[in-house]
């Protein structure tokens, strides 16, 4: 078989970390390999080494059947190498065309010819089915929209190898689909196509070989259709792994929580949220779907007294917390997993410790008279850390050296420990590997065990099913609909969920 | 590891800035070694060099805290010196007022006045930047002028000595900070200052308080989710900045001058701003970034007084130090060094 990429025993050392340890991948003219293995596994840093961003330590790297040993990105863009990554390297006030053609644009006279620059572009629009405005600036755009300009700027730099980190974390249902119609017609040209990703159904969707890494090692690549998505989990993490856990009976007791005719804001607009009322009851599970940007976020930030609630009112146990501060809020016994993990759920320049005891602060033993007993910090730290099992088991380690998993575990053990009835739980799982979403479902079901409520509020319907009781969906703002969670099915929610069918409640 | 890199970037900024003043002292046909020798006769030979640097040491080290403590909130307080200046004026009048107070709650409210005054000043910037979000750098540098103009006013009107001089009148006896190096004027004001320095060293990390200082200013959002109370902690953070500076100008009064003169200062705030900003966040730092500009500044002066070598070299120097000191480019560029070898 002639590959296109041939990669063998590559290793690659960040200080004392081997971040690549024998790694091997192989790819076809015109496949899509998926490269798939838990946060931490060397994937990205495979990757990246193909693409001459990082030097690996040893290794033989055959492209085209030419030996190479180190190059940079440069001479990758020249081989036809192009990657996108999980961060867009877009200039918000430049327009989509600019910035396709940054740094490579065609010249006349010294003048940039951007008819011709819109012509060779617009090309690639009709051959691979883009849908994409080149006049819009960035910051107009959307994420989908966005991503899509990354790849096309791939293309225009002559990539034949695409690789894409990660590219549906950032995505709705709806762009993964777009994005995977575009995929397929880059691959029936013969474009070969690394996607590295977590997402197993996913990846058992788009994939034409599979390669597993845990560890930093090559575990083994497999053909889609040899394997199921079971067994893929399993070579991942290394065990069994079951994300389908039985769901707890429920025993709804009383209302905790009535969110009654609420408006909110949102950054850009006025009432973003319009007339949204629902309860959540004692030892239940509510979870909130939706494509993401629904107002799901806006909803939860003004339950917490971090968002100004225009109208209506929220009665937490009977009292009414609109408007309150979020130190009252919490007060009142509401815990928070926050979305965005990164710069609201923990303090990146904190140590674990440090991040573990933000909530707990004034309360004895850790602290008296306004003075830190670090010694009951650390013990309890500790303790939590073993408990929580969070990796590496210092919790004088920064925050910021975690593993996306790890760190969601130090946010969820600095709120479990909290004393509370209500958890709000905002995309519990998202960038979070497989094995500790399983970890991290166990915990929310075990909340709702001890006769607390969760309102869990996610983007992947699959979580949602999983998990909740009672399922209510928003849409543009509004409850598009409530429905338990034995009455529901997938098709009907996702209809909901785009705007289609009427409110049931 | 990271410490470790700072104290020997500086112990190089150092001795590149030294290298710079060599080229320097070369030119303008001098001799290296002497002027160096000096330089450092001036700073530390006999008690009254050694006690001129301390006494110098003093308002730069207090004034560098005063600034750091802001930039722990996120704020970047340049009115570190109009405060200072507020602080020294209160401080002298109610040194010369009230003066049949016991002498040690007279000095106490000496102190408290000036802080609160002091404190007070800060405050408006950080209203002004917490409320309507206008940038705090302005503010601070605007105020500046106006702070130091009100004093220059008040010494030249309602509370000047009326002696011919800008100056008010003496503050009492019993107010006085001693000098303890004569005939330097070096005082006690030193043991304030190391006082200041140790217990916010403790506050930041060992207190509830500090703690949320710190996360304030690390993580707005973080904080604010936790549910901490960021605006009001963030004003308290820029009213002890103002209060500490103010603390370094009843020093320079109460210790050195014993009344207030107009325009004692010689930019005090500004070289105490420049030691908190060359250390980088490193509040251990301090003292040895404050210390090195006070022996500087003072072994030039008398540098200047016997070598007839004129002191804006060491101003050169010391340019050429924060520069360096400012950049991390030294330390960078070994590593890339290194990591290269080692592929």
């Amino acid at each position: 078989m002639d590959y296109v990429v041939e990669m063998k025993e590559i290793n690659m050392s960040f200080g004392n970390v081997h971040a690549v340890n024998d790694g091997e991948f192989t790819l076809e003219r015109g496949e899509i390999h998926s490269l798939i293995g838990e946060n931490g596994a060397g994937k990205s840093t495979l990757m990246k080494i193909l693409n001459g961003i990082h030097r690996m330590d040893s290794g033989s790297i055959v492209i085209n059947g030419e030996h190479f040993r180190h190059y940079n990105t440069k001479k990758a863009i020249q081989m036809g190498f192009g990657m996108v990554h999980q961060e867009f390297a877009l200039v918000d006030e430049l327009t989509v065309l600019e910035n396709i053609i940054l740094g490579f644009e065609p010249a006349k006279h010294g003048v940039i010819d951007f008819a011709k620059a819109r012509e060779q572009i617009n090309f690639y629009i009709r051959e691979y089915g883009f849908d994409v405005n080149l006049d819009k600036r960035i910051l107009d755009i959307s994420v989908g929209e966005a991503q899509r300009v990354e790849i096309l700027k791939t293309l225009y730099r002559g990539a034949e190898i695409i690789i894409l980190d990660e590219p549906t974390a950032v995505l709705t249902p709806q762009e993964t689909l777009n994005l995977f119609e575009i995929l397929r017609q880059l691959k029936s040209k013969g474009v070969s196509i690394v996607f590295i990703s977590h997402k197993l159904n996913e990846v058992m969707e788009i994939s034409d070989r599979i390669t597993i890494m845990r560890d930093g090692k090559y575990i083994t690549t497999v053909k889609k259709d040899e394997i199921t998505i079971p067994e893929l989990a399993n070579k991942m993490v290394g065990r069994d792994v079951t994300l389908a856990c039985e769901k707890p009976p429920v025993h709804t007791g009383e209302c905790v929580m009535s969110v009654q005719n609420v408006y909110v804001s949102s950054k850009r607009e006025l009432s973003k949220i319009k007339n949204v009322s629902f309860d959540l009851f004692q030892g239940e599970i509510l979870g909130i779907a939706g494509v993401d940007g629904n107002g799901q976020n806006e909803l939860v930030e003004a339950i917490m007294g971090l968002r100004e609630v225009e109208q209506g009112s929220i009665l937490i146990k009977g009292q009414p917390m609109q408007n309150q501060s979020v130190l009252d809020i919490r007060n009142t016994g509401v815990a928070y997993i926050p979305d965005d993990r990164n710069t609201r759920g923990l303090n990146k320049k904190f140590s674990i410790m440090e991040n573990l005891i933000a909530n707990h602060l004034g309360k004895i033993p850790f602290s008296k008279y306004g003075i830190l007993n670090k010694k009951n910090a650390d013990d309890y730290s500790k303790d939590l850390v073993e408990k929580y099992d969070v990796r590496p088991r210092d919790p004088s380690l920064n925050v910021g050296n975690l593993s996306g998993g790890n760190a969601q575990k130090v946010v969820f053990a600095r709120e479990i420990e909290a004393d509370f009835d209500i958890f709000i739980a905002a995309q519990p799982t998202r960038g979070v590997d497989i094995g500790s979403i399983e970890n991290i479902h166990k915990l929310i079901n075990e909340i709702k065990l001890q006769g607390k409520s969760v309102l869990l509020v996610s983007a992947e319907l699959e979580e949602i099913f999983a998990l909740s009781d009672r399922i209510m969906v928003m849409y543009e703002g509004e409850i598009a609909g409530i429905v338990r969670a034995e009455d529901a099915e997938i098709n009907r929610i996702g209809l909901l969920m785009t705007g289609g069918g009427t409110s049931a409640s | 590891m990271l410490h470790k890199n700072t104290y020997l970037n500086t112990i190089f900024s150092v001795a590149i800035a030294f290298l710079v003043g060599v080229v320097l002292i070369l030119a303008i046909g001098q001799n290296p070694i002497e002027v160096y020798g000096e330089l450092f006769k001036g700073a530390f030979k006999g008690s009254l060099n050694f006690g001129g640097t301390l006494e110098k040491f003093v308002p730069i080290f207090i004034t560098a805290i005063a600034f750091y403590i802001a930039s722990v909130v996120k704020l970047f307080n340049v009115g570190v010196e109009g405060q200072m200046y507020l602080g020294a004026v209160v401080s002298a009048w109610v040194g010369f007022s009230f003066v049949n107070l016991p002498g040690p709650l007279h000095m106490l409210l000496c102190f408290v006045c000036a802080i609160v005054v002091g404190g007070a000043w800060a405050l408006i910037s950080g209203i002004l930047a917490v409320r309507l979000n206008v940038n705090e750098i302005c503010t601070t540098i605007l105020l500046n002028y106006v702070a130091i103009l009100i004093t220059s006013y008040l010494v030249n009107g309602p509370l000047s000595a009326k002696t011919g001089i800008s100056t008010t009148p003496n503050v009492a006896d019993s107010v006085i900070l001693p000098w303890f190096m004569s005939p330097s004027r070096a005082n006690t004001g030193l043991f304030i200052a190391i006082g200041i320095f140790v217990l916010f060293a403790w506050i930041l990390s060992r207190t509830t308080f500090g703690y949320k200082l710190r996360s304030i200013g690390s993580n707005k959002e973080f904080s604010n989710y936790i549910g901490m109370k960021s605006d009001r902690l963030i004003l308290t953070g820029m009213f002890l900045s103002g209060g500490i500076a103010a603390i370094a100008g009843a020093i320079q009064v109460l210790g050195v001058h014993h009344a207030f003169l107009n325009g004692f200062s010689s930019e005090i705030g500004f070289y105490g701003m420049l030691a908190a900003l060359i250390s980088k966040g490193n509040f251990k730092m301090l003292p040895v970034m404050s210390f090195l500009l006070a022996l500087l500044r003072n072994g030039a002066l008398n540098m200047q007084r016997f070598t007839g070598i004129e002191a804006s070299l060491v101003d050169i120097i010391i340019t050429v130090f924060i520069l360096i000191a400012s950049m991390d480019w030294i330390l960078v560029l070994f590593r890339e060094r290194k990591k290269v070898r080692v592929q």
